[in-house]
């Protein structure tokens, strides 16, 4: 009768071939070696179990079986090890930078006018858009700005060399509009009361060309027409917006002011965020900037479109897009906004 | 206007802390342009002439305090009354009152008190007589001038319009030419002074003069408004009138003036004063209901608050059942009607006092212009596709403009700023060129960059225009190298922008846009109709590189796009057959020639025909090219079988073979 293989020199032996195998091929040739159901090491000494002494068999047979079940653990850590070290078909180096599809961005000014529409959009109005040329019955004289009104010296105007041809009315655009507040006219003009409007676009004025002037600029004009809307709407709604835009705790306070459109009139200005309103440089330690001009609309710029002042109020206001920008991305050179530098547009989300 | 707080105080006993004035007139409507040590410098609407003056302020910050006016009602002797030796004669209606007194002076230096309250107001002292008139305007806002007396040829002052081509040289030494549309004070032969804008230089006060004329008129504001315009000069005087002086102060100023001149010692009262006022205004009545304060302000501000506001402001209130009957004064020339009256109550009563409320919203709003969701979708569009938006300005260089529109159609500015901003933009294009080579400055290669706004011409009027400006190329990634725009990405992006409203953009020949090179242009067609073009750029001086450029009118867009069904079809059931053809034609016979052949020999099976290669060279004879098509054939209703689709394909192929001398290739 065969003696039986020593069991502690089969796993010293496939100890040591495991620490020689280098590949999975390797490893495969060391599992045939010892577990191959036909000529195995492991599996020939299992048979050889059947031939051992009758106390005994049940002894080895699970010492061999400990045994084969070790050694395969050990070849399938050992595979899975090599397996990771190999290169797959195809790999790539997922580090390297993705295939972004080319993106533009809105421009600022785009970017914080679709924000001032979205926000009153929210409030139940209607967005309303005019010519950029304008006669002077909408721009002025409607407005309760007769010629030679001083009031027109606020608003110095660029004016065309010649009239464009007339329109349906008659008349004749003569001048760049200097606010969108002729889209008020044309719309009262076109529609009755209720009226809740904001009317965004390019206005101009002969202004210089410098770090907080230019001759043109983007404004967002509202109007609010109805029976017994009242000075505290103006301030309710305006506040609401200042929160919407800025943040929900943004101060903000009204101030009595001058245009010849509305009356009263004024201006609202939000608590300085440079200084936290204990006064800097930025808000002229006024604590305070001025943000938009408002007011109630004017008895006369209701008797211009033929609306009965006496049954309707309303309320107007107008803010300059570039000045909100300026104050929301921190900038301070408003001609930032005309350069078209990619280096600068490319900085915000688009 | 600077107020020095120090002559505040004489008026008004205000705390003296020019902060704490600054703050509360600042709650009433006077907004502080800056305060520098006692002197705050308030910016006065055009509506408040009044407050051009420390007594007008004086009044507001009584009102805002709480507090009486103090000098508010000085004692001023009266002007004794008799004739003045200097005959007047108003012949125009824009000088509604004209007065004057004669005074014999020793004119020199002011005491130095008086110099230095006008340096601290902002006015440069000249000599004691012509700064008591300053002193006198800033004090109650009414301006004077004084003339010297013996200049004046044949001792008298005339008030009439001047006449053509009369000239005077004023104060400031510029010769100035007149017109008829301009009063002028006048002795008996010629201008003197240019009626509430500036005197003339041969009347000056000097050091010499002994005699002087004191004048406190009141002008038509329009009168000096225009005048002031015309001339180009704009004086304190000139501010305050054609903003609207009081028509009572003229006599009360001159009586300040002779006692202070009197007080400093500088001269005496010659006779009486000669008051010339045919006409005065009667005080307005304006009506003020308790119930509309109430409704414009959305506040109820108390009966006794608002007697003491009106008050306080010398309004004369009498009281109604529905509110008061409100006598303005004077020199409130801004009050015409109930909302302004409103307007006094809300800014004393205070804004911040006002309860925040909201607007009702009775019904549903309509829906905003569709111009606003048009150029919002473009504008995600082009974005999406990796063009950056712009934002150029609306008036260009003429030189920029010429390329891109017949001279006599641009929009002229006759004002305009500069040279720079002369013409309203023709085209979006010349803008974005200019960013586009801005960029390419500052080494960026790849430039893509669009816009959406107004372009401009006399026969067309405004127009909303999308445009764009590309060069460069079209991605650089590790995985591979960029090609350079073509023809075809300018294309594609008008292809792009149309396709956003379901529309689609032909081609025809633009043989006139001068602008784009000749061989790589094209006029763009919505429904037959021009609505834009693409094409290279003819010349950029800056860059050798090309840039490809286009411009694509939105509303013909748009209209096609509203005639466009938006409704779904159901998709088919069965499979599509594909066939590829490569044919030999003419390298000058267009691919849509050869597309509208394909599709009038095949029928309705044919669902699409697509180019996928074009090439010239290797193999190809010159003077042709290679055109790969694919044919994608599907029936509605059943499986195609191979020999159908191969008898249409044959009929392709005869139609292309006649009519455009294809060969088919690789057969």
């Amino acid at each position: 009768m065969a003696q039986p293989p020593d069991i502690s020199a089969l796993r010293a032996d496939f100890e040591q071939s495991l620490a020689a195998a280098r590949s999975v091929a390797d490893v495969k040739a060391v599992r045939d070696r010892f577990l191959s159901r036909k000529h195995g090491l492991v599996t020939a000494l299992l048979k050889s179990v059947a031939s051992a002494a009758p106390d005994e068999r049940r002894v080895l047979g699970a010492a061999i079986n400990t045994l084969k079940q070790s050694i395969e653990e050990f070849l399938s850590a050992r595979e899975a090890a090599l397996e990771a070290e190999t290169v797959p078909a195809g790999a790539v180096d997922i580090t390297l930078p993705g295939r972004v599809p080319a993106t533009g961005r809105r421009h600022p000014l785009t970017q914080v006018r679709e924000r001032i529409e979205d926000i009153f959009l929210g409030m139940g109005y209607e967005i309303v858009e005019g010519p950029e040329l304008e006669d002077d019955w909408h721009n002025f004289e409607a407005l309760n700005m007769p010629a030679e009104h001083p009031a027109r010296d606020m608003q110095d105007t660029l004016y065309l060399s010649d009239r464009m041809p007339p329109d349906a009315n008659g008349r004749q655009a003569s001048l760049l509009r200097t606010h969108t507040s002729g889209m008020q006219i044309r719309y009262m003009e076109t529609h009755q009361p209720p009226v809740r409007i904001i009317a965004p676009g390019r206005v101009y004025r002969r202004d210089s060309f410098d770090a907080t002037h230019t001759p043109m600029f983007t404004q967002v004009e509202g109007l609010v027409v109805d029976e017994g809307v009242s000075l505290g709407d103006l301030k309710g709604t305006l506040q609401g917006f200042a929160e919407r835009f800025f943040d929900a705790r943004v101060k903000t306070r009204l101030r009595p002011s001058f245009f010849p459109y509305t009356e009263p009139s004024a201006e609202l200005d939000v608590e300085c965020q440079g200084c936290n309103g204990t006064g800097c440089a930025l808000c002229k330690h006024t604590g305070w900037i001025e943000v938009l001009g408002c007011g109630m609309v004017h008895p006369a710029v209701f008797e211009a479109v033929g609306y009965d002042p006496e049954r309707y109020t309303g309320f107007a206001f107008g803010v300059g897009i570039e000045r909100l920008a300026l104050r929301l991305y921190g900038i301070d050179d408003i001609r930032m906004f005309y350069e078209n530098d990619l280096r600068f547009l490319e900085q915000l989300a688009p | 206007m600077r107020l020095p707080i120090d002559w505040l105080v004489e008026f008004v006993d205000v705390p003296r802390d020019a902060g704490l004035v600054a703050a509360r007139l600042g709650s009433c409507g006077f907004a502080v342009d800056s305060i520098e040590g006692d002197v705050v410098d308030f910016e006065i609407t055009a509506n408040r002439p009044d407050c051009m003056s420390v007594m007008g302020l004086a009044r507001e910050a009584a009102t805002a305090f709480g507090l009486d006016l103090t000098r508010g009602r000085r004692l001023v002797p009266a002007l004794p009354s008799g004739q003045t030796p200097i005959k007047v004669s108003v012949g125009d209606a824009g000088c509604g009152r004209y007065a004057l007194v004669v005074m014999d002076v020793s004119v020199g230096p002011s005491p130095a008190w008086l110099a230095s309250r006008l340096t601290a107001a902002g006015i440069r002292p000249i000599n004691n007589i012509v700064d008591v008139t300053n002193y006198v305007m800033l004090e109650s806002g009414h301006p004077m001038h004084a003339f010297d007396a013996a200049k004046l040829a044949g001792g008298e002052i005339r008030v009439r319009r001047a006449r053509p081509d009369e000239v005077l040289t004023t104060l400031d030494n510029e010769t100035r030419k007149l017109d008829d549309a301009m009063i002028v004070i006048a002795d008996r032969d010629r201008p003197i002074a240019v009626a509430g804008v500036m005197g003339g230089a041969s009347s000056e006060v000097s050091a010499s003069t002994t005699r002087v004329a004191l004048e406190s008129a009141w002008f038509l504001p329009s009168s000096v408004r225009t005048t002031s315009r015309r001339l180009g000069l704009k004086t304190e005087a000139s501010m305050r009138f054609e903003r609207g002086t009081d028509q009572a102060a003229p006599v009360a100023a001159l009586a300040r003036a002779v006692a202070l001149i009197a007080e400093i010692g500088a001269g005496q009262l010659v006779g009486g004063v000669t008051d010339v006022f045919p006409k005065p205004i009667p005080p307005r009545h304006v009506p003020l209901r308790r119930a509309r304060i109430a409704s414009l302000l959305g506040d109820t501000v108390p009966d006794a608050e608002i007697s003491r506001i009106l008050k306080a402001l010398a309004f004369t209130a009498v009281g109604r059942p529905d509110g008061w009957d409100v006598e303005v004064p004077s020199f409130r020339v801004d009050i015409a009607r109930e909302a302004d009256l409103i307007e006094e109550i809300g800014r004393h009563w205070g804004l911040d006092r006002i309860p925040a409320t909201f607007p009702a919203l009775r019904g549903l709003p309509p829906p905003s212009a569709p111009g606003v969701a048009r150029a919002r979708l473009i504008r995600r569009r082009l974005c999406g596709a990796g063009v950056q938006e712009a934002n150029t300005f609306t008036f260009i260089e003429a030189a920029a403009a010429t390329p891109f529109s017949p001279a006599d159609d641009l929009v002229v500015i006759t004002n305009p700023l500069s040279e720079k901003f002369a013409v309203l933009r023709p085209s979006l294009v010349p803008g974005l060129i200019e960013s586009l080579t801005y960029n390419r400055n500052r080494q960026a290669t790849d430039v893509r960059v669009f816009e959406v706004g107004s372009v401009f011409s006399r026969a067309r009027g405004e127009r909303t225009c999308v445009g764009w400006a590309i060069s460069g190329s079209r991605g650089d990634h590790w995985s591979h190298t960029g090609s350079d725009v073509t023809f075809a990405d300018t294309k594609g992006l008008a292809e792009l922008v149309a396709a956003s409203f379901g529309v689609a953009v032909d081609v025809a020949a633009a043989d006139d846009a001068t602008w784009l090179t000749r061989g790589q242009r094209a006029t763009l067609l919505v429904n037959g109709q021009p609505a834009g073009w693409i094409g290279r750029l003819a010349a950029i001086s800056t860059t050798e590189d090309p840039v490809f450029v286009g411009e694509l009118d939105l509303a013909p867009l748009a209209q096609a796009a509203s005639m466009t069904p938006s409704t779904i079809t159901a998709l088919p059931r069965y499979p599509v057959v594909v066939r590829d053809l490569s044919i030999l034609i003419d390298e000058r016979l267009p691919a849509a020639d050869v597309r509208g052949t394909i599709r009038s020999s095949a029928p309705e099976t044919l669902i699409s025909v697509r180019e996928f290669d074009r090439y010239h060279g290797k193999g190809v004879p010159d003077g042709q090219i290679s055109l790969s098509i694919r044919l994608t054939f599907q029936h509605p209703d059943r499986t195609l079988t191979d020999a159908e689709v191969q008898q249409v394909v044959e009929a392709i192929v005869h139609a292309l073979t006649t009519r455009h001398q294809a060969t088919l290739r690789g057969r």
